[in-house]
């Protein structure tokens, strides 16, 4: 992974550093799960979740991503879903789906990135 | 393992519950250089890894939110089969509710770990509780061990002090003409009286092993009577009687100056034996002239042994005689006088007490 991209990915909110860290400094292995969150099924999911109108399929799905972002470092799209799942836990659905639009906005800034 | 010892061979084993691939691939690589790892892709699965094998993992993590059995019913099952105190689990969690953390904590989870995990805090919260967990058990395994020696120690060492005491007892025998065997039948019917009769009713069998050991002593005063009087065939004098009788007393001195001895439980017994075993029920015994039940039953118990053995073998100063005789001569009370509730519980078991002889040695 070369520097620019680190810095690129860094922008998107990532912090590299501790991610990598996580993975005790193996950039392959963070490469990978980078990729492989591409390819996650949550984030569309928890979109789906919301037009549907399910809170359950909403709270699964924001709770597991939540989980993904964490371990990647992806630290603002973490924070927003750790408030996301806050706010369903506690029943506010409404409130939980008013912070889709600085998730979804989040989300594919990061998708991006990595996929460029 | 393992951090300190990082350049060998992993050998402990830790096992991954979790159903996100990447959060098993975080902790395995972690773990990976001084664990090795097995992985479980939900809760189910994970707890059949560990009960199908109890000794197999050091530690287990385990993720709360999982299909198939979440981390805190995993945890109850594990409680039920009482591993949770065996092997330490640790709950690697995003968010650790109040609930949760209670019914785990409650439950006996060894430690809550929160995801994302940082991966030098992890390792070092395990590897400090897996560290433990060996330390006592092999500590554990060590005073086990030394339970077992200490206990074998204990039993050689009053195999050995019987095999003294007999010693001793046989070689007082000896200088009297008999052959030990006089000392090991007094031991056996003594036991087997107390064994089979109302006399040893409340008795312990550690308390009638006592005093059948105690039993094995009975003549060591003995040993201060001079050979001309304790080999002499025939009839005493009365003042050779005299210092035959000190036998009881000095018996009972002699046992006195043996520390170790006092300080065990068959000292008192020994005693008593020693001194009060010619002590006669009519009060016409020595060297006290006990009467009654003042003479304790052990030593009533070991006079009688002591005269239907005299009677049944041969002495230097007598044949053996039938056992008929020997039964008409104790009921008689020609050879002294007993308590009838003795009498009762010795004529009882005489039956068996007979067959103790063999009869081609040492009955006529």
């Amino acid at each position: 992974m070369d520097t620019e991209k680190k810095q690129r990915l860094h922008d998107a909110g990532i912090d590299v550093a501790d991610a990598l860290g996580r993975f005790m400094g193996n950039e392959n292995m963070l490469e990978k799960f980078l990729g492989k969150f591409t390819q996650d099924k949550n984030y569309s999911a928890l979109v789906e979740a919301f037009d549907k109108g399910d809170p359950e399929a909403a709270l699964t799905a924001s709770h597991t991503l939540k989980g993904v972002c964490g371990n990647l470092s992806m630290s603002a799209l973490f924070e927003i879903l750790t408030e996301q799942v806050r706010l369903l836990r506690e029943g506010d659905f409404d409130g939980a789906k008013a912070l889709m639009g600085s998730i979804t906005e989040k989300y594919t800034e990061i998708i991006s990135v990595i996929n460029g | 393992m393992s951090i300190s010892a990082s350049n060998e061979k992993p050998t402990d084993r830790i096992l991954i519950v979790d159903d996100d691939e990447m959060n098993r691939a975080i902790l395995a690589n972690i773990f990976e250089p001084y664990y090795v790892i097995d992985e479980a892709e939900d809760g189910k699965a994970g707890l059949d890894m560990i009960l199908s094998d109890k000794e197999r993992y050091c530690a287990v993590l385990l993720d709360v939110m999982m299909p198939n059995m979440n981390g805190i019913e995993v945890l109850r099952e594990l409680k039920k089969a009482d591993l949770l105190n065996k092997i330490p689990v640790f709950l690697i969690t995003a968010e650790a509710n109040n609930d949760t953390l209670h019914e785990a904590y409650h439950l006996g989870v060894m430690d809550v770990i929160l995801k994302p995990v940082t991966p030098f805090v992890v390792l070092r919260r395990i590897d400090s509780v897996v560290e433990l967990f060996k330390a006592r058990k092999v500590l554990g395994d060590r005073v086990i061990q030394q339970d077992i020696e200490l206990l074998e120690k204990a039993q050689q060492i009053i195999e050995l002090n019987h095999g003294l005491i007999e010693a001793l007892s046989t070689a007082i025998e000896f200088r009297n003409g008999e052959s030990g065997e006089h000392v090991r039948r007094i031991h056996d019917i003594t036991q087997f009286i107390f064994e089979n009769t109302e006399l040893g009713d409340g008795m312990s069998s550690e308390e009638i092993q006592n005093i059948a050991l105690a039993s094995i002593m009975h003549d060591v005063g003995k040993i201060a009577i001079p050979d001309n009087i304790l080999g002499k065939p025939g009839r005493l004098t009365p003042e050779e009687f005299e210092i035959m009788k000190t036998h009881t007393t000095q018996g009972g001195e002699l046992l006195d100056k043996i520390p170790q001895l006092k300080d065990s439980g068959v000292y008192s017994y020994a005693y008593d034996i020693a001194r009060h075993h010619h002590e006669r029920w009519d009060g016409r015994g020595y060297p006290d002239k006990l009467k009654g039940d003042e003479i304790s039953i052990w030593a009533q118990v070991v006079s009688i042994a002591d005269v239907y053995d005299a009677l049944s073998c041969k002495r230097c100063y007598k044949d053996a005689f039938p056992r008929e005789k020997v039964v008409r001569m104790i009921k008689d009370g020609e050879c002294g006088t007993f308590s009838p509730r003795l009498l009762e519980a010795f004529f009882s078991v005489e039956d068996t007490l007979a067959g103790f002889y063999s009869k081609k040695e040492e009955t006529a």
